[in-house]
């Protein structure tokens, strides 16, 4: 048989169009990749079930304009920075991907932002934390035309932790030393000598999973801190707390959002009495908004009261809004841009995402994003939190 | 004593302690095949992680800590035999034992995750917790420290007597000395072979348990780092000598805290290594060493 240019190319054509066709009529996919197994699977597991809640509840409700959706690209990268970019780089190859969810932490979100921006399609930020994610050129500069967050990002949650230490005069930051731990300190440090200039911040940073902080503790009590603020993961908190009490160092104690997980509470048990931390403010409201109420149940119908949930059926843990609810946010905000904009086209998402106005998140009451603004998070979102010993549970109440 | 000295160094002796009890359980494996188990942090994972485990079942800390170490002694055994033995069989003086028992402990790091999950999970207090404390000549001494430094020191001292005064401690001298001299004078070489990985898996179990109680939280990838300041220790100590792994497990901890309290904490362990790479370069053998001398 003879093969011809004009047979191949009708042969390749006859190969590229079922798919074309399907991609049309087909289900509507999503990808991501997140830290679903490994040290940090609070979060990225988080996520992922967050999303699936999400798929699940948009399906039962007839999908978007009778188009089912679907999670197609799940990938685990333990949130390790390069495994997230292999990952991400086999889902942008899926050109049926119409939208993504950045991975759990600001390494990997960082490592993967250039190659997110130049594919074009829209994504959004569900958990890391860092602000050159969204602005690579400074805050006051333009955002990354297609990534979109609803994290709790470092210059509000900077914001709202100063505020909180405004009372005390010499501080203490403790952060443990990763981007995400540098940025932070950094910020709430120029935000309280922004607020009090005559405050005294002794900033000091330690290795994730260390398993002993005098060094670091020690060297605040000597610079005579009233407060200390740490600025790391759970596990890391409770080392900390363990070691403030072994060495009888009795500061008032700040914890930013990724410091509020399960693993403090459980590592530093009656320890953690009188923490304040920062977190979402919408799981600590009562009643809560009806979208928050609405996931929380969704999320307990289908996993019940487990380690993300906590074990009180009627009040799901605060940390559930970020490590959970932060990921049916992400994949509801695609839905809707998708609904509105009757599109899957890159261009058309991004820009119906840039006209999102007052969607009710269950982890942000109110999302509005702006082609100046890609940032949903404000300060009014967040709350100051303590931590009390009510008998044998620790409950997280609503300071302001 | 000035307060900020005295606590750093309590805490550097306390995790030295830890480092100088995984020095020895390394130790034990170079005397008697002149290998180390690079899978000793997963061993001090999975010890701890069973602790946990078997604890939340309601069984008193004390046994599942007995239990948890019966675990661990018995993968030692295991480890010996089908990750060591193999490769110091082959000829040609494989390195196999490197990648194999590296590659046991990853194996055990991924079968804790599934088993147990990934997350950290909270650690129990074994005798004290972290509120109970002394006062001596005015300093504030916590009993955690106090145990941790207490129970490692102990073990190592005992261990010491074992090897010098009994016969079976001078038959693991033999075996350290020629294995097949001390074959043929009827040494049961296997037996203490088998022995020294049982014991140094028990050390690293002992080892992680101490260290976890001091954090509080456990998690499928704790105990790899220690597995390096452990042999860090070994080595500055002079690998293969009790004594030494005590002082070379000291002295990295004391000088990482002083180096932390009073020079920066980020430079912790970078300093703190440069001045070993310098006692070493001074005295290659280690502190407790002898220079290996080979007859022609």
């Amino acid at each position: 048989m003879k093969i011809n240019r004009r047979s191949l190319a009708l042969g390749a054509a006859g190969l590229t169009l079922p798919g074309l066709v399907r991609a049309q009529s087909g289900t509507i996919k999503f990808g991501f990749t997140a830290a679903l197994t490994g040290p940090f699977n609070e979060f990225g597991e988080g996520i992922n079930r967050g999303a699936q809640i999400a798929v699940e509840e948009c399906n039962k409700a007839g999908g978007i304009n009778g188009r089912m959706v679907e999670l197609a690209e799940v990938l685990d990268d333990q949130l390790v920075p390069d495994r997230a970019v292999q990952n991400l780089r086999r889902i942008l190859d899926n050109r049926e991907i119409v939208g993504l969810m950045c991975p759990s932490g600001s390494g990997p979100t960082l490592a993967t932002a250039d190659m997110i921006q130049a594919d074009g399609r829209p994504i959004i930020n569900p958990q890391a934390q860092t602000p050159t994610i969204i602005y690579p050129n400074g805050p006051d500069k333009p955002p990354r035309p297609n990534l979109f967050s609803i994290s709790i990002g470092n210059l509000v949650e900077s914001e709202k932790l100063a505020a909180a230490l405004s009372e005390f005069t010499r501080i203490g930051i403790l952060h443990e030393s990763t981007g995400y731990g540098v940025t932070g300190a950094d910020l709430v440090r120029r935000e309280i000598m922004r607020r009090k200039p005559a405050a005294r911040v002794t900033v000091e940073s330690y290795n994730q999973r260390a398993q002993d902080m005098t060094a670091q503790l020690v060297r605040v009590q000597r610079a005579n801190a009233e407060a200390m603020l740490v600025i790391g993961l759970g596990a890391d908190f409770a080392v900390i707390r363990r070691n403030m009490s072994r060495l009888n160092i009795n500061l008032a104690l700040f914890g930013a959002a990724g410091a509020v997980t399960v693993p403090y509470i459980e590592g530093a048990g009656d320890l953690v009495a009188g923490t304040r931390a920062v977190n979402h403010a919408a799981f600590g409201r009562r009643p809560m908004h009806g979208a928050a109420q609405k996931f929380a149940d969704l999320y307990r119908a289908k996993f019940g009261t487990d380690r993300w949930y906590g074990p009180d059926a009627a009040n799901p843990l605060i940390s559930l809004a970020g490590t959970v609810g932060s990921g049916y946010d992400c994949i509801n905000l695609l839905i809707d841009a998708i609904r509105r904009i009757s599109s899957t086209a890159a261009a058309d998402v991004v820009r119906a995402l840039d006209q999102t106005k007052d969607y009710e998140g269950a982890t942000i009451s109110r999302i509005s994003f702006s082609p100046q603004n890609h940032v949903a998070l404000k300060l009014e979102d967040l709350g100051t939190y303590e931590m009390l010993k009510r008998g044998d549970r620790v409950v997280l109440e609503l300071r302001d | 004593m000035d307060d900020f000295f005295f606590s750093l160094l309590l805490a550097g002796i306390s995790v030295g302690a830890v480092y100088a009890l995984i020095a020895l359980g390394l130790n034990l494996t170079f005397w008697t095949t002149k290998t180390l188990n690079f899978g000793q942090g997963s061993l001090m994972m999975l010890c701890a992680m069973l602790t946990v485990f078997i604890s939340s079942q309601g069984v008193a800390i004390t046994l599942a800590v007995v239990g948890s170490l019966a675990v661990v002694a018995a993968l030692g055994m295991f480890i010996e035999r089908w990750t060591v033995r193999p490769s110091l069989q082959s000829s040609g003086g494989s390195m196999g034992w490197v990648v194999s028992t590296l590659g046991f402990g990853i194996f055990l790091q991924g079968m804790a995750a599934k088993c147990f999950g990934s997350q950290a999970v909270a650690f129990p207090d074994v005798v004290f917790n972290a509120q109970d404390f002394v006062t001596l000549f005015g300093q504030y001494i916590s009993l955690q420290y106090l145990v941790v430094l207490a129970v490692a020191v102990a073990l190592i001292l005992a261990f010491e007597l074992f090897i010098r005064r009994t016969v079976w401690g001078q038959a693991v001298h033999a075996v350290s000395l020629d294995p097949e001299l001390a074959l043929v004078q009827g040494i049961p070489v296997r037996r203490l072979i088998l022995g020294s990985f049982m014991l140094s898996s028990i050390l690293a179990g002992v080892a992680g348990v101490l260290i976890a109680q001091i954090g509080g939280t456990v998690d499928p990838a704790f105990g790899f780092d220690l597995v390096l300041l452990g042999f860090v220790a070994a080595v500055l100590g002079g690998m293969g000598s009790s004594l030494g792994a005590l002082a070379g497990g000291l002295l990295v901890g004391v000088i990482s805290k002083l180096v932390g309290g009073y020079v920066s904490t980020a430079a912790e362990h970078g300093i703190a290594f440069a001045l070993l790479m310098l006692a070493l370069a001074v005295r290659p053998q280690g502190l407790f060493g002898r220079p290996e001398v080979s007859k022609a």
